[in-house]
């Protein structure tokens, strides 16, 4: 059942990105991973609309977001979310460089389930996405379904 | 530096302007005028209003005095007026009195009739009250005086000559009498009396006339002193006004600039929050990037890599480390400077306690004797504080790690009343005291990376919380003896 829910990250550095999907394809966990490049992407994909309107119907098992990025950002897209009656189940992990307080604060405000701050050294930010991807992917049993776009 | 010499204009101006009279006075006085306007120009407003207000109430006060005696000179001249008005009129009633004894006597003498007799005789009753009258009135001039005296004796001269004849007439009857009848006894005096009596009268007229005058000229000169004093008063007023005034735009003006600054440095301030905030964000990306890729690169390349090529790519990782590292301890620092403090009562002990207990980890296998002297509550951030204390402590575990037996020393000295020394001392690697005044400066090192690790930070900020709290901070160091690092902090609760 939640093996089929993707796992959401919001990255436009296609460096992070790519690090990223790197740190997940150890833990076989990458094929789960849609990739979307700016906020704007991100919300297209949870409303079904754009380039993901013909995509499978279904919310995905997580959001990993980070909270600088073109057109919406992080911080828009979460407050987005968590104002949807719909959307508002779906674990929100903010996943960022910044670990400055009003962020956090803000983040946490709006109903971010978790905050990470990305770590400079390699073999740090390999385990933390690697746990994130294992717990929120897999461990974490995700909230039932309860987004029909359209049924 | 502009606005602040514009702040200074004002007294120049204060000062070119209150000289100004010495131009219209003698020659000699300039010199007082220059030490009025000089003690004029150290006054501050306050002062120099009340100094207006000051001149404006002694002025009035001048004018009040002036005016009063004025007008008593006035009400004085008024009651003399009074009184010369009665003497000229006694004068009138004397001479007719005295005429008509010298008449009545006659008129006895040659009819024997007793109503003339009494006629006369009244006008002898009469006589001393006129007299002590005229005295009364005359009581303040010598000159009317004299003739007054004068007067009595003529006129007790004419009235004995009469009465002798009177007498000569009731025992020799008529013929005794005749001559004296017909001539009249006192017809000579009677002129002299007239004579006297025309004089008084003339010199009284006179001293009215004069007081007219003298009266006159009084009332004009209070009016113009009046009219000058109020003028004098309405320069003054408008003198007080203008300084008042000026003061009000100075300061309306200070306190626009103020706010204008306020608002520059508030914006300045934001911009620096973006910019830590842009640093924080923006900064760490590359360096996880260098690392991140130098890991798969290694992780790609893992079976033809030789020694040579790990260490180059450690290299890379360790580096991107470091400037990670140096980016964290930068913003921390940028924040010590700006973030709010808080000041609340702070008991070293318990801080010191808390920060040995974060170091277990790090004091896990050494061996160091700590001697910590009680220390006081002191004033300020307690997160702040803690992070000297956590500075100075860690670098003296960090620079005693060569030592065999290292010893810490963490005590407290009172200079003075109102500040508290507080130090920690090692027995460490020390330092030459002429790279001191280096020590507290941003990434500033006295070792080099391979002997002790860490970024050059830690002690500018100590300085930059130190100085916060109103204290200040240095070190004494012999090389490879030891060093000891004080922190003053003031006692007194600081208004900031």
């Amino acid at each position: 059942m939640t093996a089929a829910k993707p796992i959401l990250l919001a990255e436009d550095n296609p460096r992070d990105a790519e690090l990223a999907l790197a740190a997940m394809e150890a833990e076989h966990i990458s094929d789960k991973v849609v990739l979307c490049h700016d906020g704007a992407e991100v919300l297209d994909y949870l409303y079904c609309r754009g380039q993901f309107k013909s995509r499978l119907k279904g919310n995905p098992a997580v959001v990993f977001l980070d909270l600088k990025m073109p057109k919406v950002n992080g911080l828009e897209v979460l407050r987005a979310i968590k104002t949807d009656v719909n959307l508002r189940p779906i674990p929100v992990v903010m996943l960022t460089s910044s670990r400055e307080e009003r962020d956090l604060t803000e983040s946490y405000a709006l109903g971010a389930n978790a905050y990470v701050v990305k770590p400079v050294e390699f073999h740090k930010f390999l385990s933390a996405v690697k746990e994130l991807g294992t717990f929120w992917g897999i461990i974490n049993e995700p909230p039932p379904e309860s987004c029909r776009p359209s049924s | 530096m502009e606005s602040a010499s514009n702040h200074h204009s004002p007294a120049p101006i204060l000062a070119a302007e209150t000289p100004k009279p010495s131009a219209s006075l003698p020659a000699g006085s300039p010199g007082i005028w220059h030490v009025l306007g000089a003690w004029f120009h150290r006054l501050t407003i306050e002062q120099r209003v009340l100094t207006g207000f000051s001149l404006v109430f002694v002025g009035i006060l001048i004018i009040s005095a002036i005016s009063y005696h004025n007008t008593s000179i006035l009400l004085t001249n008024s009651g003399l007026d009074g009184r010369s008005h009665d003497l000229i009129q006694l004068l009138n009633t004397i001479d007719a009195a005295m005429s008509e004894a010298e008449d009545a006597h006659r008129r006895y003498l040659v009819t024997g009739e007793a109503s003339y007799l009494e006629t006369y005789k009244k006008v002898v009753r009469q006589k001393p009250t006129f007299i002590a009258y005229l005295n009364d009135l005359v009581r303040e001039s010598t000159e009317q005086q004299q003739r007054v005296a004068l007067l009595d004796r003529v006129m007790d001269r004419q009235l004995n000559a009469e009465s002798k004849a009177i007498a000569q007439f009731q025992e020799g009857g008529f013929r005794a009498a005749k001559k004296m009848a017909l001539e009249g006894a006192g017809k000579r005096e009677l002129g002299v009396i007239h004579q006297i009596i025309t004089d008084m009268d003339l010199h009284e007229r006179q001293a009215v006339a004069g007081r007219v005058i003298e009266s006159a000229a009084g009332t004009r000169n209070t009016i113009v002193l009046l009219g000058i004093g109020a003028l004098l008063q309405l320069v003054l007023l408008a003198w007080v006004y203008y300084l008042i005034r000026h003061d009000i735009t100075e300061r309306r003006r200070v306190a626009g600039e103020l706010q204008r600054r306020g608002e520059l440095l508030e914006a300045a301030n934001k911009e620096l929050e973006a910019f830590s905030y842009s640093v924080s964000h923006d900064l760490r990306a590359p360096l996880r990037h260098i690392d991140g890729y130098a890991a798969l690169l290694r992780k790609s390349v893992e079976h033809s890599l030789n020694d040579k090529a790990a260490r180059y790519l450690q290299t890379i990782s360790d580096s991107a480390k470091q400037m990670g590292q140096l980016i964290d301890d930068l913003l921390v620092f940028s924040r010590m400077g700006r973030q709010e403090m808080l000041r609340t009562t702070v008991s070293l002990d318990q801080l010191i306690k808390n920060i040995l207990s974060d170091l277990r980890l790090d004091l896990q296998g050494r061996e160091i004797s700590w001697t910590i002297a009680a220390l006081p509550e002191v004033q300020g951030d307690p997160a702040m504080l803690r992070q000297v204390f956590m500075n100075l402590i860690a670098n003296a575990v960090k620079f005693t790690s060569t030592r065999p037996s290292a010893a810490v020393e963490i005590g407290v000295e009172h200079p003075s009343s109102n500040e508290i020394v507080l130090f920690v001392r090692d027995n460490g690697v020390g330092f030459d005291m002429q790279y001191a005044s280096k020590l507290f400066g941003v990434f500033q090192r006295l070792h080099r990376a391979d002997e002790f690790e860490g970024t050059g930070i830690g002690l500018a900020n100590v300085r930059r919380i130190v100085h916060r709290h109103g204290g200040r901070t240095w070190a004494e160091g012999v090389p490879d003896k030891g060093a000891t690092f004080y922190v003053l902090l003031p006692t007194r609760r600081l208004d900031s």
